[in-house]
């Protein structure tokens, strides 16, 4: 039988199998330990076996044997002893039926006193049920770095008393925020090669978004988790037309549009109409709005800039960023002209390198060439990024823009 | 995000930990130089800690070093060290940080007398956010 089979079985119920160990037994470092040792226990037999017939309640009745045998080992402490007596008794057998316990990890995983990093090692592990070595070729850091981070941020949990138990509706919604804000930062971490020539980010891309799915499934009510999950779709339908052949970065302006998932664009306008509507319009929304516009522009010329400078002016009022203030400027360019934009980008208090590689393009459709060369050439100086850095030495020595 | 630390040193004889090896440092008060080794202990043990530690290799002596050139047409290969360097490459760490702020308090914790540290930003295959 094929080993992906068994992955994925246990991909899925990993995080309701942690899910009902923990609320029952509070415990989340150590419910974690016992489920990830439970998988172990599963890769050695179900290739062997097959896979059981129940297979979260057979992941969920070893879990509960291997959390029995922790707590029974750590003999010094007399008051795990007897939990561990009451738990014997109790083991569990089967899945409680499913609440929002996805819901519930996701907003553990994202407490407030654990690192964005630590967040999402903990979260790709306890929700989305990926392995240490999937995490560490995902993120591009050795096994042990993940293997680091997680073991930290169950004991950050624990000295925080971070219990496993829904969140209050008082502090819902700021948890939410940080939930969301970490699987953006998980999908911007794909994103970054996810049409390149590294195997495992499509994995992670794909995790981000089905983690925004789940929270959306999980908690419709909220507008900015289904702005959170459209904005993903919006940018994830345009990866096959970011690279070319040759793995170049292609701006958005001469991507083949063509090339572009309809079926996502579709889904993530759908959402957005049914949402936009409802009521509060936050940062997210307002991030997929810009990208819906652009999507369902047929070029760069037929694209609705008013529409997009009208939705950067409210995003700076909600969310006021250096990326926000750099969008402003260049829709205020494409709607009053390259000069109106060039006198914002001005005032820009930090210029990093998109700024600069914004200015270039704004002096050249000016015609001040040695200038916009001078911009593109200091970006490409500045950047990270070997295909944006290919790209802007490109312009640098004057190609087309 | 990652950085690479890069250590620039030129200790006599050819040693590591570099710092042991350097005059400047030799040359501090032992209570001092205790305390800028506990520093340094303390502070690395913090980063591999919260897993921002990647990966580091201390290097050997430039003069086991081969040089590759082109000259005329020609590959040219003679023995290291670059004669006019005072400062040599002794050994790198790789970290993976949140913020360039973390970056330089790290490479912070490397720096001591007679030392030279340099932080470079670690290029990515693709776009940034």
């Amino acid at each position: 039988m094929a080993g992906a089979g068994f992955e994925d079985v246990w991909r899925r119920e990993a995080p309701h199998v942690l899910a009902a160990l923990s609320r029952r037994h509070g415990t989340f470092a150590d419910c974690e330990d016992a489920v990830q040792l439970a998988l172990v226990a599963a890769a050695e037999q179900w290739p062997r076996d097959g896979v059981p017939a129940n297979p979260a309640g057979w992941l969920l009745r070893v879990a509960s044997r291997r959390l029995v045998d922790q707590l029974r080992s750590d003999v010094a402490r007399r008051a795990r002893e007897e939990k561990a007596a009451r738990l014997d008794a109790a083991a569990p057998a089967e899945i409680p039926a499913a609440g929002d316990d996805m819901l519930d990890l996701l907003v553990l995983c994202a407490h407030p006193a654990l690192t964005p990093t630590s967040q999402l090692a903990l979260m790709l592990r306890a929700v989305a049920g990926l392995t240490t070595a999937e995490i560490a070729a995902g993120l591009f850091v050795p096994e042990s770095t993940v293997a680091q981070r997680i073991s930290r941020a169950k004991a950050t949990l624990k000295r925080a008393g971070a219990r496993f138990a829904p969140a209050s509706p008082t502090e819902l919604p700021a948890r939410l925020l940080a939930v969301r804000h970490a699987i953006s930062l998980l999908y911007t971490r794909a994103h970054l090669a996810a049409d390149g020539p590294r195997a495992t980010d499509p994995l992670l891309a794909d995790t981000a978004v089905r983690l925004a799915r789940a929270l959306v499934r999980r908690a419709p009510a909220d507008p900015e988790n289904a702005g959170l999950l459209a904005l993903l779709l919006l940018t994830h339908a345009r990866g096959p037309a970011r690279l070319d052949q040759q793995g170049d970065l292609v701006p958005l302006e001469q991507q083949d549009r063509g090339r572009w998932r309809q079926e996502l664009i579709t889904e993530g306008v759908t959402l957005l109409e049914r949402t936009l509507p409802v009521g509060y319009v936050g940062a997210f929304q307002l991030r997929a709005a810009i990208a819906a516009v652009h999507d369902e522009a047929p070029d760069v010329a037929a694209t609705d800039w008013p529409q997009i400078l009208a939705l950067y002016r409210m995003l700076d009022r909600v969310e006021p960023s250096p990326a926000t203030a750099l969008g402003l400027a260049v829709a205020t360019a494409e709607v009053d002209g390259p000069a109106a934009g060039l006198a914002l980008l001005d005032d820009l208090p930090s210029s990093g390198h998109r700024a600069h590689a914004a200015r270039g393009h704004l002096l050249a459709r000016l015609g001040r060439t040695a200038q916009a060369r001078a911009e593109f050439r200091r970006a490409a100086e500045l950047t990270r990024s070997i295909p944006e850095q290919r790209y802007l030495n490109r312009l640098a020595a004057g190609a087309p823009d | 995000m990652k950085y690479v630390i890069l250590i620039h040193s030129n200790p006599q004889p050819w040693g590591h930990p570099t710092a042991d090896y350097l005059p400047e440092h030799q040359a501090l008060p032992a209570a001092e130089r205790n305390r800028l080794n506990k520093d340094f202990e303390d502070g690395f043990a913090q980063v591999v800690e919260r897993g921002e530690f990647v990966h580091a290799e201390a290097l050997g002596a430039p003069s086991t070093s081969r040089l590759f050139r082109w000259r005329d047409g020609d590959r040219v290969v003679a023995d290291g060290p670059y004669a006019e360097g005072k400062e040599h490459f002794a050994g790198f760490f790789l970290i993976d940080v949140e913020t360039q702020e973390r970056a330089e308090q790290i490479a912070g914790l490397f720096s001591g007398p007679g030392e030279t540290v340099e932080l470079r930003p670690v290029m990515s295959g693709g776009p940034e956010d």
